[in-house]
């Protein structure tokens, strides 16, 4: 079976991309000219803030907004009673299975503490939070549940009702191959385990943030921190019930998303409505303490995982049961269900696998999308009992991942083969980074303080194919002095990736990276675009980039043919000058299209569309820490992330996205996790004195080795993604590494110090 | 941020007599990071806020071998941690003020706010107790001065009332062959709220420890001093015995409450495991 | 009821009127149309707010426009030499990808600033130590040491 039309091309002289180039976003974030959503301020502005319930599960009996309408200074309040009752898609994209439509902009009943019921527009923000207390409410209290083992009782509360039973959020999702009775029964080790997941949440920099806009013909702007444009454009007209051309969407620079900002946020129609209602601009921005009550988190819950093994090291048989926690609302619980059943099926082999994933509906915060989509969850699972698994027969945890590593021809989550080596080259060049056999023999000991190495591995996938099929878009247009600009709808969520997309696109034209110009951004005037996540802004827009530029230097060399007096297929592009191959004829690029006496520009627009399937990109995290086995404070001294990811456009900026995950993974291991009190459901720790976040201090120094080993011929020149990858293998690294060094094995996370302190002395109590 | 009136007084006897007037509604912003945060989160109730930074005279500091150390109750916690003085003779407060937010929050935040905030995890307070600190409280009605242990009643909670100014602190010379340590216990390196804060000020006799003094933070209603534990050392030589019976007693003398940052038992736990590492400490450090 | 402010604003000296409770930061993204400074929590735990105020680093959430009569503030917008000339740290910053998302860029750079007008020759520890109050969500901090190590660097040579 093949999936790619066609193989790599075999270029090996680049001249822009495998550069570190100067990003072309960093010179405004650098000197704080660059214009966040939240920077925007409009004459006359007036400033929106939403009114949160303090109930987990309740009808709402009253709402008195009398009061806080008649406060000096109030121009508009919102309710359930005045809003449309339109239900929605809790993430505007992708349309499809992969979300839920079960929200409203404000429903006669609330589902989870904290969220939104009124919403007022005042002439300055001390005045709209002041009348928020004028707001009064009575509510019915309705029973509430806040796990998935309350919610999937048979008489628990039913917090949505979709026609399904038990609080599910979508019909179980089953994945099945081989003969699971029959990989058991050859096995000579089976281990079976429970996995707690905590609920660590993306805490992006920028809280949510949108101001918005009428214009006299009806027309509406958002400026708004969102991954997905045009979906909030789409999703923002479908409630509003105006046609896409009356609304417009503009990103310009955003402070982070994480995979949390593709989702609908309540503001976002709030904010367009007081707009509307008051015929003035507002904005509207979270608090950090609403970031976290209104936010997304990645997805709590349970997995119970059960795995046969060899005595020469194979895997039978792969068996688990996935219960999310998806919380009040669905958002992206079907995707992240599906995506994080299936990834089970792939990373460590083996041909007998019997998987089941759930997610059920609870009163608790929304857990959404967030890096890493479900697969952080379970590959936790199972790289933590492999890990167990070599201990017990006798193997290094390194050398059997190595041995049971997916391998090239395998059939991937997506039911595509692997492409390469990528997973064995990561552990192999890992091993050898480490020097993993000596360290590893300096482990453990008696002493207070214990040091530790381990192992973690991962594999995602770049593009959210076979969930969506996905497409790509851009357009190069070359201007009459040889420069060219870009328009892309991608976003620039802080990735690098419109760096990413001129690279590619200078490369393809032979241009040096500084002629090329990007818009992006907004929804009048860019391509159409399906928004950032999964990984694939490299692999599919810079696709869609390459085709674009490649369109666009067809023409101009169609054009410069006659003026060269030679053919087309002639023609070569290289640091901005058109040459003759074989002869010394050349002439630069500016000339070629540049006007002359009495004769105009010509039009000069390359379009490029690209529908991806999926690749694979791999890592193995090699990772040392130190417990102290008095206070159970455990230290990641160093990290190791080996990541293979095909061609690398920008190496800086592709370490970055592994620095980057590698600290979001570190905290949720060991010290991220927003709690909800289990009797009331309210959010105990919705700020980052309380959620804790490793910072500059408690992040070890990291080796990044980025490999090129097993490129893929659907990304430019083989590129595939890493922005999810290094979130994954860590977790698994750190336990695995926490039991190298006092022996105790956690199925769970965060470990946090009371729970080493009381694994050790269980350990006493048993010696 | 809810809105207050504010003022600016500049002298003290025209503070005193606007904060007895005002009563409880009003409160004194020196550094203002705690108070600011408590308006913001809607954790207290205020509609004045006295700036006491425009009186003259509070900002002063001074170091001697005899007297020991004075600062101003505008000094920030940033000047006390970077003061030559603190650095060498005081390794304890030193460490409590690093350990105290950011560098952007020392540069604003008193130590005085900070002992004043009452918090029972507060880093400053334990070092200051267990060196016997001071605090000069000025009011209308006469200049008083209070042991910073004595200072007080219940969370947030202190024995001043409106009208009472804290114009400064005295911290004791450190005696002969003492020393001192502070160590800090949370979940990350830095801008933290202290889980546990334990202080040991100790001075030592031959093989004999002549005197000691060990508060604990974050593990009552107030900072505390383990008064038991501190006699089961006082005049007895330090072995590992005597440790591990004065740990366990100020683990008993602790009486810590569980929330989302640590149960209750892994506080009394981390007592005994930080007082017994921070008398080691004091041991090592002495002068 | 209004106040009027009078401050020095990178150089500039600006007359504001403010109520009592606005906070610098919203003083100096409202009145004074100053948005490199960005609000993250507004409680003092994430520095991107972070200016100098009479040169010294501070979470601008945490000071009232009103304390800051007759102050000199500096923020991010007034670091640069001139437009086209970038601050040394604004360079390395870009050059070793100190900045992705980019939000918590200002304060960061304000901040190494202070350290490095304090000292000169940090080591990675004592950079850290002064980046502690500044949450980076995206680089882990290990090209934001580079920044800085590599700015502190070149100024020792130049």
């Amino acid at each position: 079976m093949t999936i790619h039309e066609k193989d790599i091309p075999q270029k090996t002289d680049f001249t822009v991309v495998g550069k570190s180039v100067k990003r072309s976003d960093t010179l405004e974030k650098v000197t704080g000219s660059a214009v966040y959503a939240g920077d925007i301020a409009l004459p006359g502005m007036l400033h929106g803030k939403i009114k949160r319930c303090e109930i987990a599960h309740a009808q709402i009996k009253r709402i008195d907004t009398s009061k806080a309408l008649a406060l000096k200074g109030v121009k508009a309040v919102l309710t359930h009673e005045n809003v449309p009752h339109v239900l929605h898609y809790g993430s505007p994209h992708p349309r499809s299975a992969s979300c839920t439509k079960d929200q409203y902009i404000f429903d006669h009943r609330v589902r989870y503490w904290g969220e939104g019921v009124a919403a007022v527009a005042a002439v300055t923000e001390e005045i709209a939070e002041e009348a928020l207390h004028l707001i009064e409410i009575e509510y019915e209290p309705l029973p509430a549940v806040f796990t998935i083992e309350e919610a999937m009782k048979p008489d628990a509360p039913l917090i949505y009702d979709n026609g399904l039973d038990h609080n599910n959020v979508l019909p179980p999702v089953v994945v099945r191959r081989g003969d699971i009775d029959k990989g058991f029964a050859e096995a000579d080790l089976i281990l079976e385990n429970e996995f707690d997941l905590g609920r660590p949440t993306p805490a992006y920099m920028e809280p949510n943030v949108c101001v918005t806009q009428w214009d006299g013909n009806g027309k509406l702007t958002i400026w708004s921190s969102t991954q997905t444009a045009f979906m909030v454009r789409g999703a923002l007209a479908e409630v509003l019930g105006v046609p896409l051309n009356k609304v417009r969407v503009v990103v310009d620079h955003m402070g982070g998303g994480f995979g949390a900002k593709q989702d609908l946020f309540q503001h976002e129609f709030l904010c367009a409505l007081l707009a509307r209602e008051t015929a003035k601009p507002v904005r509207m921005e979270y608090t950090r303490k609403e970031t976290f009550l209104g936010g997304r988190s990645r997805h709590p819950g349970k997995i119970w995982l059960k795995q046969g093994f060899t005595k020469d090291g194979r895997i039978t048989a792969r068996q688990a049961r996935i219960v999310f926690n998806s919380g009040a609302y669905g958002s992206h619980s079907p995707g992240v269900t599906n995506v994080g059943t299936a990834a089970m099926t792939s990373l460590y082999r083996c041909e007998n696998v019997d998987l089941e994933g759930r997610a059920i509906y609870t009163n608790t915060p929304i857990a959404g999308a967030f890096r890493g989509y479900g697969v952080v969850q379970t590959y936790f699972a199972i790289d933590l009992q492999v890990d167990e698994a070599a201990e017990r027969l006798g193997f290094d945890p390194a050398e059997f991942k190595l041995k049971n590593a997916v391998r090239e021809g395998d059939i991937a989550p997506s039911g595509h083969p692997i492409v390469g080596h990528g997973l064995e080259d990561c552990i192999r060049r890992g091993i050898e980074e480490s020097d993993w056999v000596n360290v590893r023999k300096t482990s453990g000991g008696s002493g207070v303080k214990r040091r530790g190495w381990g192992i973690g591995c991962e594999m995602h996938g770049s593009s959210a194919y076979p969930g969506i099929k996905e497409q790509g878009n851009a357009i190069v247009k070359m201007n009459e002095d040889g420069t060219v600009t870009l328009l892309t709808g991608t976003a620039g969520l802080g990735t690098g990736a419109h760096t990413a997309l001129s690279q590619i696109v200078a490369e393809e034209l032979g241009v040096p990276f500084e002629s090329i110009g990007v818009v992006q951004g907004d929804t009048d005037v860019v391509p159409w675009d399906i928004g950032a996540f999964a990984s694939h802004t490299t692999y599919m827009g810079g696709r869609a980039a390459q085709i674009a530029a490649a369109d666009v230097k067809r023409q101009v060399l169609s054009h410069a043919a006659p003026l060269l007096e030679a053919e087309a297929d002639q023609l070569t592009i290289e640091g901005g000058v058109i040459r003759v191959t074989g002869t010394n004829r050349s002439m630069t690029l500016k000339d070629a299209v540049a006007p002359h006496r009495g004769i105009p520009a010509i039009q000069l627009v390359g379009v490029g569309t690209y529908t991806p399937t999926k690749s694979y990109s791999f890592g193995a995290h090699f990772v040392e820490v130190e417990v102290d086995t008095e206070t159970g404070e455990v230290a990641v001294l160093q990290v190791i992330p080996v990541h293979e990811i095909g061609k690398v456009v920008h190496p800086i900026a592709a370490a970055g996205q592994i620095e980057g995950g590698i600290q979001q993974g570190i905290g949720h291991t060991l010290s991220e996790d927003y709690v909800i009190d289990l009797t009331t459901g309210r959010s105990l720790n919705p700020s980052f004195v309380d959620y804790k976040m490793p910072l500059s201090m408690d992040m070890p120094p990291i080796r990044t080795i980025i490999l090129e080993t097993a490129p893929d011929p659907g990304g430019p020149w083989g590129a595939k993604g890493v922005g999810e990858d290094p979130i994954i293998a860590i977790g698994p690294a750190i336990a695995n590494a926490i039991h190298d060094a006092i022996g105790v094995r956690f199925h769970h996370y965060p470990i946090t110090p009371e729970n080493i302190l009381d694994a050790l002395r269980e350990t006493t109590k048993e010696a | 941020m809810k809105s207050f009136d504010y003022h600016e007084p500049k002298s003290l006897e025209e503070a005193s007599s606007l904060l007895a007037e005002l009563g409880k509604p009003a409160s004194i912003i020196a550094g203002g990071t705690d108070l600011l945060v408590e308006i913001k989160e809607e954790l207290r109730a205020v509609s004045h806020v006295v700036n006491i930074k425009r009186i003259a005279g509070l900002d002063w500091k001074s170091w001697d071998p005899e007297k020991g150390l004075r600062f101003g109750t505008l000094v920030t916690a940033r000047e006390i941690e970077t003061w030559p003085a603190v650095v060498k003779h005081y390794p304890n407060l030193r460490t409590a003020v690093s350990l105290l937010g950011s560098i952007q929050v020392r540069n604003r935040a008193t130590v005085v706010g900070n002992i004043c905030r009452a918090s029972p995890s507060a880093d400053t307070i334990p070092p200051l107790i267990a060196d016997g600190a001071e605090l000069t409280v000025y009011s209308n009605a006469g200049e008083r001065v209070i042991p910073v242990e004595e200072l007080f009643t219940g969370p947030g909670k202190t024995v001043l009332v409106p009208g009472d100014i804290v114009t400064g602190i005295h911290v004791p010379a450190p005696r002969a062959r003492s020393g001192r340590a502070y160590i800090k216990h949370g979940r990350r390196k830095a801008m933290e709220l202290a889980t546990v804060g334990v202080a040991v000020s100790l001075e030592r006799d031959g093989d004999t420890c002549a005197d000691i003094r060990i508060a604990l933070g974050a593990v009552a209603a107030t900072p505390i001093r383990a008064r038991t534990a501190e006699a089961l050392l006082r005049g007895r030589s330090l072995d590992d015995d005597t440790l591990a019976a004065v740990a366990e007693t100020a683990m008993q003398e602790s009486t810590p409450i569980s929330n989302v940052r640590a149960s209750a038992a892994y506080r009394r736990e981390m007592v005994g495991v930080l007082t017994r590492r921070a008398i080691g400490m004091a041991m090592g450090g002495i002068q | 009821m209004k106040l009027i402010v009078t401050m020095t604003v990178n150089g500039e000296e600006r007359e504001l009127a403010i109520p009592p409770s606005r906070t610098l930061l919203d003083v100096l993204r409202n009145e004074g149309g100053l948005t490199g400074t960005k609000k993250g929590c507004d409680v003092g735990d994430c520095g991107a707010c972070t200016v100098m105020m009479d040169g010294k680093p501070v979470n601008a959430c945490l000071v009232l426009g009103i304390e800051a009569e007759g102050t000199v503030i500096e923020t991010i917008e007034g670091l640069q030499h001139a437009p086209d000339r970038p601050h040394l740290l604004q360079e390395k910053f870009m050059e070793h990808g100190g900045s992705q998302c980019g939000f918590c860029t200002p304060g960061i750079v304000m901040m190494a600033k202070a350290l490095l007008d304090e000292n000169p020759d940090p080591t990675d520890d004592e950079i850290r130590f002064a980046l502690a109050g500044n949450i980076c969500r995206c680089t882990g901090y290990t090209k934001i040491i580079d920044a800085v190590r590599a700015t502190a660097e070149t100024m020792r040579t130049q």
